[in-house]
């Protein structure tokens, strides 16, 4: 396999084009078994109906462990969002329209996303203290439990559009099933670390599209931002935990 | 040695820890159970004097811990735990029979739920940990506690004040526990094993405690909405609102969220909040706060409890140092605007309404923004019923205070005394509560009730006079005029009758008196409505202030619908019909007769006792629906019992009446209704017309002797079945009578024997439900009618078997004949209406009192054996 062509580099990963298609190469310090649980993940979703790429294989290359899917021709939407500003409320709709169609699925091998949840806002000892990690979990307890694909890292950047104009979702690591509105609160949680604006304007669509009440995916926001300040990002350590701290009506 | 008890470990911070001490103090609770109510109020006592003894160190422990709220102001809450909740259940019976009853035999016993699971919240979580343990000493229950994490320590001290205090009185130990270290884990864990849970606080907790399948006493969030209205006391309101939103910073549930003001007096009420301190916010200002208090929809940590000075602090606004109150004039009452959400501290959105119609819209939509069934309020003149109902009737809140610091109001006994003080404040179904009203005692104790069986009240209803003996018509009639002074009397008879001149004498009684009368003869036989509402025209056209009902069961019964009619215009009669299971507890209420004319009922034959009875029948014509109606408002006021009316009775007629007064006396003597009062008259019915109904027969009016037996015997056998009801004979007959024609006397007669056959089963598949009824004693009570009738057989099956051949011979002897196929009934047409004949007759009215109580398949067979003889 030849890795030249390195299209998105984070610091645990490269993303190569390469005759078979896309490899995610991970750091050795990335655990196998996320990798291998990201290709299990894809492979449900793919069996789900929903046009995702497919999963080809998983190899050891150096050293390092590698995911081959399916290559799409296109651009991410993030990329037509910020090229063709005044096509935004256009590709809302879509967006919107794709993250519906994916929350109408349901895979019921996938892991459960309440106890993703629970898990990420337990490992925040050394972050969140015991009281409001104690409220975040009663929160947690008391929100209906669904089972809809989610996809757990939904934003434009993870849409591919093809040259016909359909649609790719790509990066499965994160799905899981559960509350579809909890799925929505990431993405506008993701949004709004950005763009506030576009952020309520996604908020808007979606509760319209979805005819869900606003403050129904408000009220995941402070769970879905500690699961947010796992990924450590300390830029975002501030604004997260003001999302946080907050009191429950009483 | 004795072997040590095991220990109930010290520190609970893990499920195993948790498990065991649960377990040691569900065994604590027994023992407890098991206390007096002297030695409960003794503990309760010393627990309640020890908490307040501590309410200064608690709230100060609470301020520090928590970081919120105002320690002179948690020492009142404290204290208020103590004192209100000792005083209001000082008195109360919460151990063994707290109330009893022994004329209606009910007795009410308390007995403890067992192991109390409290939810305590951050707000006020020293006072709220007094009440619950308090109230649960109250009621002997063991309670465990499971603190926040922000407020454990003051929440564990409180509770530990209270059990020692509680131990040192005599109190099991370890009657109160707490979760040491709270986690998620431990509190559903503690929910899952306890008997109830008594959960205050936010949705979050609320919701978990419903959803651990344990009963539940949650109370949700508040969104108190005030609403001072142009007539209010405007000083009173704006100071009361003041005093509820600044105690304790805002802290409690019920404190006012939003003030909406009409515009009159808007100007006003701002005067006077600016006077007392408040301070407005200015449009920038209102924007900075509104981004303070509320992220994403939820309200932020920071601000709660905190003064007016730390939060405009935080949002960037300078205010003086003393300000009370943060006021923001806003417009919207949508969720989406900030200051409509409950705040929790001492921050108020205020509204300028038009009209009170819209103060009310407006905080209709508050509540419904995040305070459903929990608390509003309003100031106005209370001399303002019509909107103080308005606003009532609006609000979906299950406390609705009036002229009162919501605060301090809501939790009741401060400012209104008969409203329960509380920290535990029920929202009822809107706020996806079991409770609607503050929480108390009596929500945490069992009542079992002791019903011991009693019997129902009766009573014995007859019209005021019954005249009786040969020729007494003349001196009733005479009561009419010289005692009641009666002007104008309105007379009901048949053609027949009036043709053959039975009416003259009345006409010459009245002439004499010098009553105006006249007389509607009209009624046929089965009396029509149309016929019924005729004469009802005639009768308002008229005016009687006496109605004289000449004839058999037809006239009377035609009467006494002329009468309803007369009386009552508006009546329904589908209404009027309703079945009923017991008179006394009919859901229709008939209205009141006798307001318009005196009732007199004077019969012509010796059958249907219809003058002393509550019932009359009717028919429409037009759809045939038949409308039996039965009300005590029915009974004639007057009855006139002359056998000279009745002298020139045909045949046919002495013997279908006849033979129907054996079959009300027999029906009444054995109805699962039958009093000591009904049965004599019922017994001399029956023997009466075993004597005297083959003369009267036979002879006619050349036996004036038994022609007036006959005419006491219906009239006596009327007043026992007008209160012991009738039976199964009846609603068969009934059927019988209208699908084939057959006098209504000889149906009775036709079904009879093996009526009374069916009943006297020692072992019936279902018996009667009253509670007189004590067991199947159907033959007894027939074989003691046969005995006083002269009739005696070995034992009481036999005497039974005699009594039928007895009525059969009697048929016989009057010329009724055997069966139903023998009266003329053909084959084909019985089978044909028998299935619908069926259920109308076990839907008959009269079935309700019969001893035995049918199935459609017994009745079934029962019409087949009438039809086609044994």
């Amino acid at each position: 396999m030849k890795l030249e062509n390195v299209i998105v580099e984070r610091p645990y990963k490269k993303v190569y084009r390469c005759d078979e298609g896309i490899a995610k190469v991970f750091e050795p310090s990335h655990p196998k078994e996320d990798v291998f649980n990201e290709a299990l993940n894809q492979a449900r979703v793919e069996a789900t109906g929903l046009n995702i790429p497919k999963v080809k294989s998983v190899n050891e290359i150096d050293g390092k462990w590698a995911l081959v899917i399916d290559y799409k021709e296109g651009k991410t939407l993030e990329e037509l969002m910020q090229e063709n500003p005044d096509k935004m409320d256009e590709y809302m709709e879509q967006f919107v329209d794709l993250q519906l169609e994916i929350h109408s699925k349901t895979a019921p091998l996938l892991g459960k996303l309440k106890d993703k949840l629970n898990r990420q806002i337990n490992s925040l000892k050394d972050v969140v203290d015991a009281t409001t990690r104690y409220e975040l979990l009663t929160r947690l307890d008391s929100m209906p439990k669904h089972h809809k694909v989610c996809h757990g890292d939904f934003n434009p950047s993870n849409v591919i559009v093809g040259e016909d104009g359909s649609l790719y979702v790509v990066d499965w690591a994160h799905a899981t099933q559960g509350n579809a509105s909890a799925d929505a609160a990431m993405t506008y949680l993701l949004f709004a670390l950005k763009d506030q604006k576009l952020a309520d304007k996604y908020m808007d669509l979606f509760c319209r599209k979805s005819d869900t009440a606003k403050q129904y995916v408000q009220q995941w926001l402070p769970i879905v931002a500690a699961a947010q300040l796992t990924k450590k990002h300390t830029m975002e350590q501030d604004f997260l935990m003001k999302w946080i701290d907050i009191f429950d009506y009483q | 040695m004795a072997t040590k008890k095991k220990e109930a470990p010290a520190i609970i911070d893990n499920v195993e820890a948790l498990i065991e001490k649960i377990k040691a103090m569900k065994e604590a609770q027994k023992v407890f159970a098991t206390f007096t109510q002297e030695q409960v109020d003794k503990i309760f006592f010393e627990a309640a004097m020890a908490a307040n003894k501590a309410r200064i160190p608690l709230a100060k422990m609470a301020v520090e811990e928590t970081g919120m709220g105002v320690v002179e102001d948690k020492i009142i809450k404290n204290h208020y735990a103590a004192e209100y909740i000792y005083n209001a259940y000082k008195n109360t019976k919460t151990c063994g029979v707290i109330e009893e009853d022994t004329a209606y035999g009910i007795k009410k016993i308390a007995e403890p739920i067992g192991l109390i699971a409290a939810v305590i919240p951050t707000t006020n979580p020293t006072s709220t940990a007094i009440f619950k343990t308090l109230i649960a000493l109250k009621t002997r229950n063991a309670i465990i506690i499971s603190p926040h994490p922000r407020a454990k320590a003051c929440t564990i001290a409180a509770a530990k004040v209270v059990l020692d205090a509680a131990v040192k009185a005599g109190a099991p130990e370890g009657i109160i526990g707490w979760i040491d270290v709270p986690s998620l884990e431990l509190t559903n864990e503690v929910m899952r094993d306890a008997d109830i849970i008594l959960a205050t606080g936010g949705p979050g907790m609320v919701k978990a405690a419903y959803s651990s399948g344990k009963p539940a006493l949650g109370v949700g969030a508040g969104n108190t909405p005030a609403i001072i209205d142009e007539t209010a006391d405007i000083k009173l309101a704006v100071n009361s609102i003041i005093h509820s939103k600044t105690f304790d910073n805002g802290m409690i549930c019920a404190s006012e969220q939003s003030v909406t003001v009409l515009e009159s007096v808007y100007e006003e009420v701002k005067k006077e909040f600016a006077y007392r301190g408040c301070y407005f916010l200015k449009k920038d200002e209102i924007e900075k706060v509104r981004k303070t208090i509320i992220i994403n929809g939820a309200l932020n940590a920071k601000i709660v409890g905190q003064s007016a000075y730390t939060i405009a602090k935080l949002a960037g606004v300078d205010v003086p140092e003393n300000t009370k109150i943060l006021i923001g004039e806003v417009e919207s009452v949508d969720i989406s605007e900030e200051f409509a959400h409950e705040k929790l501290s001492p921050v108020l959105a205020m509204y300028k309404a038009k009209t009170f119609d819209e103060a009310i819209a407006k905080a209709e939509q508050l509540v419904a923004d995040g305070g459903y069934g929990h608390t509003s309020s309003l100031y106005i003149n209370t001399a303002e019923k019509e909107k103080m109902a308005k606003h009532a009737a609006a609000m979906k809140t299950c406390r609705i205070l009036i002229n009162t610091p919501s605060s301090q109001g809501g939790i009741g006994d401060l400012y209104n005394f008969k409203l329960a003080p509380s920290l535990t404040l029920g929202c009822g179904s809107w706020g996806g509560n079991s409770v609607s009203e503050n929480v108390g005692v009596k929500h945490l104790i069992n009542i079992k009730t002791v019903a011991e069986r009693r019997e129902n009240m009766l009573w014995f209803r007859t019209p005021e006079k019954v005249y009786f003996k040969k020729g007494c018509m003349p001196v009733a009639l005479d009561e009419l005029g010289t005692e009641m002074h009666k002007k104008k009397a309105f007379i009901v008879t048949d053609t027949f009758l009036y043709k053959n001149g039975y009416v003259k004498p009345i006409e010459e009684k009245l002439d004499e008196m010098g009553i105006q009368h006249t007389c509607f003869y009209e009624v046929a036989p089965d009396p029509t409505l149309q016929c019924a509402l005729k004469g009802t025209d005639q009768m308002r056209a008229f005016e009687p202030d006496t109605i004289i009902a000449l004839g058999g069961g037809s006239a009377m019964d035609a009467a006494k619908i002329m009468w309803v009619m007369y009386e009552h215009p508006e009546a329904n009669f589908e209404d009027m019909a309703m079945d009923f299971m017991d008179i006394r507890k009919r859901v229709y209420k008939f209205p009141k007769m006798g307001e318009k004319a005196y009732f007199v009922a004077i019969p012509t034959s010796s059958g249907t006792g219809s003058e002393v009875t509550p019932f009359a029948i009717i028919t429409d014509a037009d759809t045939g629906v038949k409308w039996p109606l039965a009300d005590y408002e029915l009974l004639p006021n007057m009855a006139i019992v002359d056998v000279d009316n009745m002298m020139t009775q045909p045949k046919g007629l002495t013997s279908a009446s006849g033979i129907d007064v054996m079959t009300h006396a027999i029906e009444a003597y054995v109805s699962i209704m039958a009093t000591e009062y009904t049965d004599g008259l019922a017994l001399k019915a029956i023997k009466t017309v075993f004597d005297y109904l083959p003369a009267a027969y036979e002879k006619g009016a050349a036996d004036p002797i038994a022609r007036e037996k006959m005419a006491n015997a219906s009239c006596m056998a009327g007043m026992a079945f007008a209160n012991a009801f009738l039976g199964l004979n009846h609603s068969m007959a009934h059927k019988l009578g209208a699908f084939h024609h057959i006098p209504h006397g000889v149906a009775n007669a036709l079904l009879l024997t093996n009526v009374i056959r069916y009943n006297a089963a020692e072992v019936p598949v279902k018996m009667g439900t009253f509670s007189q009824y004590q067991y199947p004693h159907a033959q007894a009570r027939y074989a003691e009618a046969a005995r006083f009738a002269g009739i005696c057989g070995k034992d009481d099956a036999e005497t039974v078997e005699l009594f039928c051949e007895k009525l059969e011979e009697l048929k016989k002897a009057i010329g009724i004949p055997k069966t139903i196929k023998e009266w003329g009934i053909k084959e084909e047409d019985f089978l044909a209406t028998l299935d619908e004949m069926v259920e109308q007759a076990f839907n008959d009215q009269c079935t309700g009192a019969n001893p035995r109580y049918p199935l459609m398949s017994e009745i079934k067979e029962l019409y087949l054996k009438s039809y086609y003889g044994n």
